[in-house]
């Protein structure tokens, strides 16, 4: 049986504290159909516990995949992975789209959300993929999971076209467990407002997706409510932060202590990306010592970029100022679609080439 | 193959080999050496019965293998009958905004179609031609995720904030995407995959000028309210100077006097004229148009703040409530 509650939306512009009941009781996960209506944005909790984002359903949904074995070391190596999909799923590869790839942090197991077609009855469906390979569904019919609701743009939508409000949508882009919360990242498809929600997990009665609003300011001077593309967190200097990339490509750091529903926070721009930058995923790794950020970009390929003493680079403040912190292209990773971090010297990509789409672990540049 | 599902005939299906039914049966779809179809084995009438957990779209060529336990392979192909190709009959139905002159930093454009279309192919079938019919080169947000309503029917297409915003190194580096006293025109390709398969009916095409950026936020003492008269039914209207974002016209005003009334909202003349249908009879009295803050200009201005706000302006006028409200008295003419 899932658990929803709907909630007060803040809308952009306001700031005003949103109330948020502490003590209350914690929903416990039930077994049961779990209810996907989209299948979106993946993340891993605690536990192996998978996140889903539900766009359609505005919903965060938390699935116990019952994937605890530890595993270390490893590899994945699928090749045609979208026409192997599309198989299982007894329809055309081009009928079928990989929405997002995560890996089971325990077992290295991989899960994809995808979507069986293309239209407005696509069919959500959760896989996952060992490290041998084998594709196997998450089956959704009598699964461990608790879920909560995001305020529905549709349902708040004042106005008596039923129409009219049936269309206005927030589209999820990002979903990310921090620090016993889960950050949900959004884009509405009417106002050009940001939204990122901060959910407390085990989800509770009370719990509420409230809103943060984020600005971003251009060379210290132009802000605007601004949309987060992409996030992950990071610890800068001790202190817990999530690095975000926006619609409006800067690279940005907030700290998450500042990241309390209700709050407008400004994040500090440390990387001026440039044009036609389109950041789709974001990991954060440590090699010799030293830690990095790996981007991946649909319009630049893969980016890395220091990450090691990100609070000493001056935030641009000034027009004339260079990018902030500098980054290299990794030549080799070029059509990557989707990327997570595998392990400690991994990441996982999907990636297409030469006509083929191939989830692979390639080691961390 | 029966109604979908797959039956193994003349073999009597027990008991169950230890690993499993899918030891001895697969069914597959597709080329190549691909996994076999998703599904559930059952027992009816003593058959192996293999119920896919999706129909096999139209036109797949399917293998069934049977691998009886001690015995050869027994195979069998089956082609799902091809459908006709649909007749297309999807159009796009209107984009906005439909005024003819967009300002410089224009941010957004819906494109409303007559019937669901398809995702995933958006950025290879909208186009933005400059002068001489050059394609501008990236002036949308190509977002992954396409911004859809639930339906598939309306898109909305964002400019590159990144080229509108001020002091951004985009519009360093590339300037707008479309720049004031030049013509463009909005393509969007005829074989744009409707919901069924089906291309559109025609190709659409939007022409337009463009006008200086807009960075002055809607103001509401230059609207004008034109109030009904008391015992009928006709229109409250509100004007606009400036055209507005046409998909939150439709919600973000809300008529009330002792309490919210109920009607309907038209939207006309290129986006400046709101129009609300009251459901019963005006009665005379005091009322409010109550507007959120929210509601937008085309150029991502809201009421009482523009898009990006300059810091070193202060504007002091910076409206933080979420709505505002314009009175307006209904009388028996």
């Amino acid at each position: 049986m899932t658990l929803s509650r709907t909630f007060t939306r803040l809308a952009a512009g306001v700031c005003c504290a949103a109330a948020i009941a502490f003590g209350a009781s914690t929903v416990a996960m039930s077994t049961g159909k779990a209810t996907l209506k989209s299948a979106g944005p993946l993340a891993f909790g605690p536990d192996g516990i998978l996140f889903v984002g539900d766009s359609i359903g505005a919903a965060i949904v938390a699935l116990d995949v019952d994937d605890h074995t530890p595993r270390s070391g490893g590899s994945v190596e699928v090749k045609g992975i979208n026409e192997k999909i599309a198989a299982m799923l007894g329809t055309a590869a081009d009928q079928i789209t990989i929405q997002d790839v995560a890996v089971n942090p325990i077992s290295k197991n991989v899960y994809l959300s995808v979507s069986r077609g293309r239209g407005p009855d696509a069919v959500p469906v959760i896989l996952r993929v060992d490290t041998a390979g084998k594709i196997s569904e998450v089956s959704l019919e009598n699964i461990r999971h608790s879920s909560v609701s995001l305020p529905d743009p549709a349902a708040i939508a004042a106005g008596d076209n039923p129409r009219a409000q049936g269309q206005r949508m927030d589209v999820i882009t990002s979903v990310k467990y921090v620090e016993g919360k889960v950050f949900v990242a959004g884009l509405s498809n009417e106002e050009f407002s940001s939204s990122l929600r901060s959910i407390p997990f085990p989800f509770t009665e009370a719990s509420k997706a409230a809103g943060i609003e984020i600005w971003h300011g251009s060379h210290g001077r132009f802000e605007t409510n601004a949309p987060v593309r992409t996030f992950v967190p990071y610890e800068i200097n001790h202190q817990a932060s999530i690095l975000a990339a926006y619609t409006c490509t800067p690279l940005v750091k907030i700290p998450v202590s500042e990241l309390k529903p209700g709050n407008k926070v400004k994040g500090t721009t440390i990387a001026e990306l440039g044009a036609g930058n389109r950041p789709l995923d974001m990991i954060v790794y440590s090699k010799g010592g030293k830690h990095y950020i790996l981007m991946a970009n649909s319009a630049r390929g893969v980016m890395k970029l220091p990450a090691d003493n990100l609070e000493t680079y001056s935030p641009i403040t000034k027009q004339t100022e260079p990018a902030g912190v500098p980054y290299e292209t990794i030549a080799d990773l070029k059509g990557v679609q989707q990327l997570d971090k595998f392990d400690d010297a991994n990441a996982l990509v999907l990636m297409t080439g030469n006509g083929s789409m191939d989830l692979r672990t390639v080691p961390l540049p | 193959m029966e109604s979908g599902a797959f039956r193994v005939i003349g073999w009597r299906a027990a008991p169950p080999p230890p690993n499993g039914w899918s030891s001895v049966f697969a069914v597959y779809a597709g080329e190549g050496d691909v996994p076999p179809l998703l599904g559930a084995f059952s027992v009816t009438d003593g058959s192996l019965v293999f119920t896919p957990r999706f129909p096999v779209v139209p036109g797949m060529h399917v293998r069934a293998v049977f691998q009886p336990p001690g015995g050869a392979p027994v195979e069998s192909a089956f082609d799902v009958p091809r459908q006709s190709a649909p007749v297309p009959s999807a159009h796009v139905a209107h984009v906005y905004p439909s005024i003819g002159i967009l300002p410089e930093n224009q941010l957004k454009f819906y494109i409303y179609f007559s019937a669901p279309m398809q995702k995933g192919e958006a950025w290879q079938r909208i186009h933005l031609l400059g002068p001489e019919d050059a394609p501008v080169v990236l002036p949308f947000l190509e977002l992954d995720e396409e911004l859809w309503d639930r339906d598939n029917t309306r898109l909305t297409v964002l400019f590159d904030p990144g080229r509108i915003k001020r002091g951004l190194v985009p519009l360093q580096e590339d300037g707008p995407a479309i720049v004031a006293g030049k013509h463009y025109t909005l393509v969007i390709d005829r074989d744009w995959p409707d919901g069924r398969g089906a291309p559109l009916v025609e190709e659409y095409r939007k022409e337009f000028r463009v006008g200086p950026a807009d960075r002055i936020p809607p103001d509401p003492a230059k609207w004008r309210i034109a109030a009904p008269r008391a015992g009928t039914t006709e229109a409250l209207v509100l004007d606009f100077p400036k055209p507005m974002d046409y998909a939150l016209l439709q919600h973000m005003i809300e008529v009330t006097g002792a309490g919210r009334i109920e009607g309907s909202v038209a939207v006309v003349q290129d986006e400046t004229e709101w129009r609300f249908t009251p459901r019963q009879p005006w009665k005379a009295g005091d009322y409010q148009l109550v507007v959120q803050t929210a509601l937008e200009d085309l150029a991502g201005n809201h009421v009482g703040r523009p898009f990006d706000v300059d810091t070193f302006e202060r504007v002091s006028r910076t409206i933080s409530r979420e709505t505002i409200s314009l009175p307006f008295r209904i009388r028996h003419q």
